[in-house]
């Protein structure tokens, strides 16, 4: 490999050919590049077969989600510069399996999204009424800063439980879970109730690493949601009157 | 660093209760002496007189403050207080703290169990 001039960058990124074997690429640093122009930049200039995922590139999609230095990061959100290092390592995102390069499969995150039943169960399906959710309800002060989630798996890779555990249901599902719980139009609280209680796979096999809350993207505090409902589960009927 | 803080603080955790464990059952095992009368007791006290007991005990000193300070900071979490300074919580609390009180302790213990000052 050639010297490295000055602005110039080192991207080592994973590739599946290579069973995960890092390639080398020297990057031309331009300013405010992220790490995803980084990866635009090698695709276009140095490996057409290069594979990462993207969408919306301004952090709204979560769909650029890989482990940048060792940490789940939205590569579109990544300066760089702001990672302070000559060399940037860029893996696809821990505890999911890779598909190719930096690309994974969902799979098993949304398999465990499904578990807590994610979408709503309206108390009256046949209902026409908007139910009005006021800003000062409980509800809406319980929720605030935990209704962001864009399902980038960045605290599904981070998790350390996860590493060992198939069935434990993972940070963003648990915080879905908890949003369903604090919805007052929502029915379906014993089944939600039940898959958080799992003793293998639910809440109480969280510890309080907090790694989720740390990567997550939107700033979300993960461990909290967890820690709420733990301490929910103790004393039941919090949600009852909703 | 900061970013894998907590999985960190759980590692030291688990580290320093089998630690605190296997220092309890040596702990009752001396204890158990007392059943053979106080000649037996004082003969296995003797034993931790030697100064390397005794800096086994200003390791057992650090052991626990870390496990205490620690635990302190999980409880806290659990309780909802401090997720947002958990990384703080740990370097400054659990392990700042806990340096200034183990060498508190740690330093007469020294002078005084292994230089004989």
């Amino acid at each position: 490999m050639a010297a490295i001039e000055e602005n110039q960058y080192r991207v080592r990124v994973a590739r599946s050919a290579s069973s995960g074997i890092a390639t080398e690429f020297a990057v031309v640093l331009e300013e405010r590049m992220t790490v995803l122009d980084a990866l635009f930049s090698i695709q276009r200039n140095q490996d057409a077969s290069l594979s990462f995922r993207c969408a919306c590139r301004v952090g709204m999609c979560g769909t650029c989600a890989v482990n940048i230095n060792g940490v789940p990061r939205l590569a579109c959100r990544t300066r760089v510069k702001t990672l302070g290092t000559q060399v940037v390592s860029v893996q696809p995102l821990p505890n999911l399996p890779v598909i190719k390069d930096l690309v994974v499969s969902l799979e098993p995150f949304f398999a465990q999204w499904k578990k807590i039943k994610p979408a709503l169960r309206p108390k009256d399906p046949a209902s026409k009424e908007l139910v009005r959710v006021p800003h000062d309800s409980n509800y809406a002060r319980n929720s605030a800063g935990k209704r962001d989630c864009i399902t980038c798996g960045a605290c599904y890779g981070a998790c350390g439980v996860k590493e060992s555990s198939e069935e434990y249901l993972g940070p963003a599902a648990i915080n879905r879970a908890y949003l369903r719980l604090l919805d007052p139009r929502d029915s379906a609280m014993k089944e939600r109730w039940q898959a958080l209680n799992e003793e293998r796979g639910g809440i109480w096999r969280c510890h309080t690493q907090m790694n989720c809350t740390s990567v997550c993207p939107k700033g979300i505090t993960l461990t909290d949601t967890i820690t709420r409902l733990k301490r929910a589960a103790l004393s039941p009927g919090q949600f009852e009157n909703r | 660093m900061n970013v894998y803080t907590g999985k960190l603080a759980q590692i030291l955790q688990r580290i320093t209760g089998v630690l605190l464990l296997i220092y309890l059952l040596l702990h009752v095992h001396t204890i158990r002496e007392l059943r053979e009368g106080p000649a037996a007791f004082n003969a296995a006290l003797a034993t931790f007189r030697n100064p390397f007991f005794k800096l086994l005990e200003i390791a057992l000193l650090g052991t626990v403050i870390l496990h205490a300070l620690n635990g302190v900071r999980i409880t806290l979490i659990d309780l909802g207080i401090g997720h947002t300074r958990h990384v703080k919580l740990f370097w400054y609390g659990a392990v700042g703290f806990g340096l200034l009180l183990f060498l508190a302790g740690a330093i007469p213990m020294f002078l005084q169990g292994v230089l004989k000052v």
